[in-house]
């Protein structure tokens, strides 16, 4: 496995706020920030999503990734405006480029 | 339900967030009415968004070089030049039940309250879902919030008078960025209170009062000192800390 990766992404989501994708990879991601002026409620819970992108094979569909990011705030009530899971997948698909 | 009103307050940065999430936090314990307060920085400082970068928003040498703080808000949205003479602040601090559960719905509420003021200043503004307040399409008030499962805080910034020049050497955009031809197109984004009405910093603190609190039932009193020693604590731990400033 060589030296990691880096991957940065930044869009306006259509009729909402600017993501902002940060990660280091190889097949899989190895550390992800995900920056912005959106909301999202609890905001500790960014951190969550965060993790749980941990050792996602980069090779993951944008469908899987957003329906990843989606499960998990529907599990932890996490509520978010001006963003959405499916942005956050199309950002870490583009940090990729893929 | 009975406000706590406070009149316009001068605090720094990190106190200025701090007396925020104070209240915040007394308010949902039930020791605090529900509380809206206005207030200004000294000095003039830059907040950024709870999920933004420091270092990608704001140019720190250039904010050392003009003696303008830096902090990260406890609310998300983008970054925000607070000079000193050139904008009011405003928060709102009450319990969910009062405003709404459903966020945008709050803010829209809220937001409001801004309208109302300017309106009696002759400003017709208008709200521009997701958080902003706009004139003839111009954004004139920025608003941010944060909340528990029972408690909102809402805060929001009122345009006095526009300072392009420094906003644009403090938030992080390049050189060429501040060249004539981009200062005229923020002019064109962004508007101010002075644009509509020949009137003081005063006066704009005295409309936006009454439009917060007509037809509510309120006192004006300032701080506990439970809320202000806690702020203190928050200051000194929390909002001048780099850890918390930089985080992202």
């Amino acid at each position: 496995m060589g030296a990691a990766l880096k991957g940065f992404a930044k869009f306006k989501v259509p009729g909402g706020k600017l993501v902002e994708v940060k990660l280091k990879y190889n097949e899989s991601i190895e550390s992800i920030q995900i920056l912005g002026d959106f909301f999202l409620y609890p905001e500790d819970a960014l951190n969550d999503i965060e993790k749980s992108l941990l050792d996602l094979n980069i090779g993951e569909s944008e469908d899987k990734i957003a329906k990843l990011v989606d499960e998990l705030a529907k599990r932890k009530s996490i509520t978010m405006i001006g963003i959405t899971p499916s942005a956050i997948a199309k950002a870490i698909k583009m940090a990729v480029g893929k | 339900m009975k406000w706590r009103v406070m009149k316009l307050e001068v605090h720094d940065a990190y106190l200025n967030m701090s007396i925020d999430q104070a209240i915040m936090e007394s308010v949902e314990a039930g020791k605090s009415a529900p509380t809206i307060r206005f207030y200004k920085w000294m000095p003039s400082a830059v907040s950024i968004g709870r999920f933004q970068s420091m270092q990608e928003e704001v140019d720190i040498e250039k904010c050392k070089e003009l003696g303008v703080s830096y902090i990260r808000r406890a609310t998300g949205g983008g970054a925000v030049y607070h000079s000193n003479s050139g904008e009011i602040t405003y928060s709102v601090i009450a319990p969910v039940s009062i405003i709404s559960k459903d966020i945008r719905e709050s803010y829209r509420i809220i937001c409001g309250w801004v309208i109302d003021g300017l309106s009696k200043l002759g400003i017709n503004a208008d709200f521009a879902p997701i958080n902003d307040i706009v004139v003839d399409g111009k954004k004139i008030s920025g608003n941010a919030q944060t909340r528990s499962k029972e408690i909102i805080l809402q805060h929001g910034t009122i345009l006095y008078n526009l300072d392009i020049k420094t906003m644009f050497a403090v938030l992080r955009v390049s050189e060429e960025k501040i060249s004539d031809k981009l200062i005229k197109s923020a002019e064109d984004r962004v508007t101010c209170v002075k644009n509509y009405a020949d009137i003081s910093l005063e006066g704009l603190y005295e409309r936006l009062l009454e439009g917060f609190t007509a037809g509510k039932e309120f006192e004006i009193n300032s701080c506990t000192e439970g809320e202000m020693k806690r702020a203190n604590a928050l200051a000194k731990s929390v909002y001048s800390s780099d850890s918390w400033n930089f985080d992202r």
